[in-house]
């Protein structure tokens, strides 16, 4: 995957979501922020890595280096989440942190593709699944097709049509040859 | 049991190789149903034609990587499927490193499943399409006819995956070939072949196609000698530089001028190979045993010789003259022209299609102009939309050109789309039909 930075933040606020869902309720049970609060740094920390940083150094991402980068994300919220003390022991965090990672890469790896069939090749941003640029159509070179009277075929050629009976009067016209008139003959 | 015709489909799919598996395989997976869609061609399996080239070259994993199989959407991966099939994690190690390549029997395996699943044969029409007509009343559509000209069905949109032109032959080869004695010595990498122990060969190329040949002639004990027209290109793990698979390498590629992408193509494309591991081995070990060698010139001219052939070779640098051999192999491929596909031709002669060095000039949806409007959409995919879609002739190419293709068609038809638990179950079953019939073919080795 080659993921552009719109891409990679959109992709993140996407696989937040269920954990972010999550630590709220547990949160709420708990009656402790700290919870939600642990997301919250890490989706922060997360669109700054990936706008100011990740964008400049990685160009191709393969799969193993998605867990080699959130190893460094885990150690960078480890030691944000210290310094701001948002109320978790360390094993409450550090459970937290790896439980979100797993719902998050199982979206990611899972849910996303069934739900866009091209996002990972848009670079993990949700565009509708169409061309990139958009196409200049033109108009046939060769005319293969006539335009056709909503009433039908030309009046006259209904008339002269052996669908119908044919009037008396044209029975017995002569014929347009010429070739068996005598010029001598007036 | 084939689709009876004439038949009236919203979308139709001229060719039915690869392209119609995976047109059809994304039309179901976004809701259009098996009356809706038609297939047109006279195999009775889209892997058909696959399956005798792969035998030919003796290949047996894929160039591509995990994504490129035959289910719509990137989950699951073949690596995952696999993985889960033989309960080992040895394909997940892999794809974390992008050195999984799908095997040809698993994938070929997996094709048969996902056609049967999802009634593939049903929307076959057993017949090969000689004419399309751009019809404009009651609503733009198209006509077809078979190579007879006999009316066989009528489209609103149309899919063109004929595949690829006849095998191309360097022009001393093809005069040479005019002469029965010598053109049974003279042969194709995709051509059915059979080496002898002991014998002397020329492989002309230095793809991946021709790299196959060298291993399948010093495995049976003969001796290769190499030879291509300029020095070996570098190795390169897949045809196109990564990005280049992807929307972004495909805008930057799509916004260049069309002199510009016809030049970098030639260069991407000109006969890159990935490195394995047991290919070097086998060439490592040949060189060593004097068996291989490679050499930078031409043949110049060919003759009937006491080993068969009597070939002369101009050499770039080096003198290099006449040489006895047992046969040549030419890894030259197809010839990329698209006037070469009796169809093609016919609508560029009457339809004015614009035509460049043999390729068509397609619009950046890959639509062909003049015919192509977004509510009847005439399209292509495979190698004749690679001047579009750079890796349009590989399974992840012609997968994106089906995705954008069959959205289209569903934006044009107001489809209602499949709802996800259906969605997610139509993957799960699959999904596991193809890892239980992985079970019972041996595991293909990896090679990278």
């Amino acid at each position: 995957m080659c993921p552009t930075s719109l891409g990679r933040v959109q992709t993140r606020w996407a696989i937040i979501i269920i954990p972010a869902i999550i630590a709220a309720v547990v949160s709420l049970i708990t009656h402790n922020a700290g919870w939600i609060v642990l997301i919250g740094i890490y989706f922060v920390l997360g669109v700054l890595l990936d706008t100011l940083f990740y964008r400049f150094v990685i160009r191709w991402q393969p799969p193993w280096l998605t867990f080699a980068l959130t190893v460094g994300e885990f150690v960078l919220v480890y030691i944000l989440a210290h310094w701001l003390k948002v109320g978790l022991t360390n094993v409450e965090a550090i459970v937290e942190f790896w439980a979100a990672w797993i719902i998050a890469i199982w979206t990611k790896v899972a849910i996303l593709p069934l739900l866009s069939l091209s996002w990972i090749e848009n670079a993990g941003e949700f565009r509708q699944t169409g061309w990139a640029v958009a196409p200049q159509y033109v108009p046939l070179a060769v005319t293969v097709f006539q335009q056709t009277d909503p009433s039908g075929a030309p009046r006259l050629v209904r008339e002269f049509s052996s669908v119908g009976t044919l009037p008396k009067e044209l029975r017995d016209l002569p014929s347009p040859s010429a070739v068996r008139i005598n010029p001598f003959k007036n | 049991m084939t689709a009876p015709y004439p038949r009236d489909s919203v979308l139709a799919v001229v060719g039915e190789g690869f392209g119609s598996t995976l047109v059809h395989t994304t039309a179901r997976y976004l809701g259009f149903t098996n009356r809706e869609i038609t297939i047109y061609g006279p195999n009775a399996s889209p892997i058909n034609t696959y399956q005798q080239f792969a035998h030919n070259l003796g290949q047996t994993v894929l160039r591509s990587e995990s994504e490129s199989h035959f289910l719509a959407p990137d989950w699951p991966t073949f690596a995952q499927i696999d993985a889960w099939s033989r309960k080992s994690p040895g394909p997940l190690w892999r794809t974390t490193r992008r050195k999984y390549n799908p095997g040809v029997p698993e994938i070929l395996t997996e094709a048969q499943i996902v056609m049967q699943k999802l009634g593939w044969e049903e929307c076959r029409v057993p017949l090969r399409v000689g004419w399309i007509q751009r019809e404009m009343e009651p609503m733009p559509h198209f006509v077809l006819y078979d190579e007879q000209a006999n009316f066989i069905g009528r489209s609103k949109h149309v899919m063109l995956a004929p595949g690829h032109g006849p095998l191309s032959w360097p022009p001393m080869l093809a005069q040479a070939r005019k002469d029965p004695k010598l053109a049974e010595r003279i042969v194709q990498a995709y051509q059915a072949k059979q080496y002898a122990p002991g014998g002397r060969y020329i492989v002309l190329g230095a793809g991946i196609a021709s790299v196959n040949e060298w291993a399948n002639i010093l495995d049976i004990g003969a001796s290769v000698l190499a030879l291509t027209r300029n020095p070996q290109p570098e190795t390169q793990d897949l045809n196109v530089p990564r990005c280049l698979f992807e929307s972004l390498g495909i805008d930057a590629y799509v916004s260049l001028p069309w002199e510009q992408r016809v030049r970098f193509l030639g260069e991407v494309l000109k006969g890159s190979r990935p490195e394995r591991r047991s290919w070097l081995q086998k060439i490592e070990q040949g060189e060593r045993e004097g068996r291989f060698a490679a050499a930078v010139g031409e043949i110049g001219a060919v003759e009937a010789g006491p080993a068969g052939l009597h070939v002369f070779v101009q050499g770039k640098g080096e003198e290099i003259g006449w040489l006895d051999v047992t046969g040549i192999t030419a890894g030259t491929g197809f010839n990329k022209s698209v006037l070469t596909i009796p169809l093609l031709r016919r609508l560029v002669d009457y339809y004015k299609v614009p035509v460049v060095d043999g390729r068509l000039k397609l619009q950046t949806n890959c639509g062909l102009p003049g015919l192509d409007r977004p509510d009847s959409r005439l399209c292509c995919m495979g190698l004749i939309a690679n001047s579009i879609i750079p890796h349009g002739d590989t399974i992840a190419g012609l997968k994106f050109i089906s995705r954008r293709f069959v959205s289209d068609v569903a934006r044009a038809e107001n489809l209602r789309i499949r709802s996800f638990p259906s969605r997610l179950n139509m993957q799960v079953t699959i999904g596991h039909d193809v890892a239980k019939a992985l079970r019972t073919i041996p595991t293909t080795p990896q090679l990278a």
